[in-house]
């Protein structure tokens, strides 16, 4: 009882204070807070005692998943135009960054989780049809001047299913529905599927995929250690794990920048651009509750994950950890 | 928490198990089954004594076919006795193992794919991995050429240490420092013959910048290893001289059997002969200089002596 009466006058100050949050680059939002791994996963405890970070807020954990998806419901529509116009274009570079480091082989099955407008998966369709093109190209250039024996051999080899398929699960529906309009639009028409699901209870068997990738998008499921562990269950064996996430700024002069930069300008381009301050608000503050390298690459070597290394992007703005299931 | 987190992976393990058990089809059953099976030996060894270690190891040895890698966990086992992070320093020996696994098995498809990323990720594929685990070798087609490098040094030291063996037993005589030299470099360089296609794109590799540093560590301890086979024990100035001269002669014959295309690169054995046979003309000629040359300066000494006694100079007043 009283406990529900701080949470309501909690709300209340929150309101009054007319906080928006954004997300710069978060390509969806996975249901879910992410308690501190000092939290123990204590099955006696019923949900609703326990409770966790929605932005600087505390809510219970049942309660965190729903808010978090009415964020992503308001800001689905303009959610392409805040990411553009809160990190000046530089996410495109991030998720760019994200491919070159992957470097996907043709034929390979991407998972991307938290996939939302679909950044990721089409970035990644664009990766491996070049990398074909190119090796056809190469193949084709060595032999200079092919008989009809040759050309004939290689028929059979074009009709090999090597093409790569990316699925793209979320959590919400609004922005699965943005994703399939940017696909249409854009053209692509196969090796790409749209997947309504859980982040901490994927809908797919195990050892399916060969990369499983989630960006921005696990500081907003409620346990991080879960997501984790539906990776590892997943990925086939040799398969990677890479996460691409706010963190923690290094440089001391910078980190003053980028947090003057969240609080005060972005919550405004957010009321202006989409007319949410809220959302945008909770964003930013669920970004200096996320753990920061070191303790993000330690719980992802809890989970089972091997050759966890990490990468850090603008000075550490942006943290792209990368692990494998051995 | 922590025995929360090893039951689950536990259960996860023998999930796992269970589903190579039932997809008898997987490529490397072997290979994923016995990981597996170690993964699970390790869990229930942390709980268990160590008297039961040894009995656990020895009946999965008597299952599996492959037993390089169960080698090195029993002996892990018995180096590593800390219980705390012993299963994960057995998986940390263990990644560097699957990685010369993976990288041994890409070698098969350097003739199909070149030096490159696309044979590491067949090789990937042929253990029975998912092609993504290339993303562990950071220095791509780098990685696979140095391991091949240090595979075929060791193979080198192998054979060399054999030849030892049987000199020091009396089943062989011992060769002379020419001969020994030509076999151990010919028997090196005959490595690289199935590769032969796409060598010059193994060694512009080599010759990158941040390459360079382990190719020549490489390429110093094979001739260093060389050397000491065939008996080398100086201390001084000589150690750097026979180092020098054995690399040049390396470098100059793998560089013209690249271009050799005589039968069984005749040619460049020829080459090798030739070169060492320079060499030790060299080494004569040069004793013979030294000598000529002290003989030379005590002569000319004796005329300098000469030449004073002859002006007066050398009178004491």
């Amino acid at each position: 009882m009283a406990a529900s009466v701080r949470l309501l006058v909690r709300r209340l100050v929150r309101l009054s204070h007319k906080s928006v949050t954004s997300s710069a680059a978060t390509v969806s939002c996975r249901p879910g807070c992410c308690l501190g791994p000092s939290s123990s996963r204590c099955f006696s405890d019923a949900a609703e005692d326990r409770s966790t970070h929605f932005g600087f807020e505390t809510v219970p954990e049942a309660e965190k998943a729903k808010r978090v998806y009415k964020v992503f419901e308001n800001v689905a529509q303009k959610y392409d135009v805040m990411n553009d116009a809160m990190s000046l274009g530089v996410h495109r570079l991030w998720k760019d960054m994200l491919l070159h480091v992957m470097h996907p082989q043709p034929g390979a099955r991407l998972l991307d989780v938290a996939g939302g407008t679909g950044d990721i998966s089409f970035r990644f369709l664009d990766y491996v049809s070049y990398q074909q093109e190119r090796r056809k190209r190469r193949a084709a250039g060595s032999s200079q001047t092919p008989s009809w024996q040759d050309i004939s051999d290689k028929y059979p080899t074009d009709d090999r299913p090597q093409e790569s398929r990316a699925v793209v699960c979320d959590i919400n529906k609004e922005m699965l529905k943005m994703g399939k309009q940017r696909a249409d639009s854009m053209g692509i028409t196969s090796g790409l599927s749209w997947v309504v699901g859980d982040a901490e209870e994927l809908p797919f068997d195990d050892d399916q995929f060969d990369i499983y990738t989630i960006a921005f998008g696990i500081r907003n499921v409620t346990h991080i250690d879960q997501t984790l562990q539906e990776a590892l269950r997943v990925l086939k064996p040799g398969g990677r794990f890479m996460c691409l996430e706010f963190s923690k700024v290094t440089n001391p002069v910078l980190a003053k920048l980028y947090d003057a930069y969240s609080f005060q300008v972005i919550p405004v381009l957010g009321e202006v651009i989409a007319g949410d301050w809220k959302s945008y608000q909770y964003l930013v503050e669920s970004i200096r509750k996320f753990p920061d390298q070191e303790e993000f690459k330690g719980m992802i070597e809890d989970a089972g994950f091997f050759c966890v290394r990490y990468f850090n992007f603008t000075g550490g703005v942006v943290a792209l950890h990368s692990g494998f299931k051995l | 928490m922590a025995a929360l987190l090893r039951g689950l992976r536990a259960g996860r393990l023998l999930r796992g198990l269970s589903s190579v058990v039932a997809a008898p089809t997987s490529t490397t059953p072997q290979c994923r089954s016995l990981r597996r099976g170690f993964h699970c030996a390790a869990l229930r060894l942390q709980d268990e004594s160590k008297s039961d270690k040894h009995s656990a190891s020895s009946s999965y040895s008597s299952s599996s076919s492959s037993s390089t890698t169960h080698d090195d966990y029993t002996s892990q086992q018995d180096s590593d006795p800390s219980s705390g992070d012993q299963e994960q320093d057995e998986d940390y020996e263990t990644e560097e193992q699957l990685q010369a696994r993976i990288l041994t098995a890409a070698l098969e498809f350097v003739p199909l794919h070149g030096w490159s990323m696309e044979a590491i990720s067949a090789g990937a594929e042929a253990v029975g991995l998912s092609s993504a685990s290339t993303g562990m070798f950071t220095n791509g087609a780098g990685d696979l050429v140095l391991h091949f490098i240090s595979q075929c040094n060791s193979k080198l030291t192998e054979i060399l240490a054999e030849q030892h063996n049987e000199v020091q037993l009396g089943q062989a005589e011992p060769k002379k420092t020419a001969d020994f030299l030509r076999d151990a470099v010919e028997t090196r360089l005959r490595m690289y013959i199935p590769y032969m296609e796409s060598w010059p794109q193994a060694m512009s590799i080599l010759l990158l910048p941040h390459n360079i540093p382990d190719s020549l560590k490489h390429l110093s301890t094979m001739v260093d290893d060389i050397w000491y086979y065939a008996g080398d024990r100086s201390t001084d100035m000589n150690w750097y001289t026979k180092r020098a001269v054995l690399t040049g002669l390396y470098n100059a014959t793998e560089l013209v059997m690249l271009q050799d295309s005589s039968p069984d690169f005749h040619d460049t054995w020829t080459f090798l002969d030739n070169r060492i046979q320079d060499v030790t003309n060299m080494a004569v000629t040069a004793k013979q200089m030294q000598s000529t040359g002290q003989a030379v300066a005590q002569g000319l000494l004796g005329a300098a002596v000469t030449l004073k006694n002859l002006t007066g100079l050398n009178q004491r007043r």
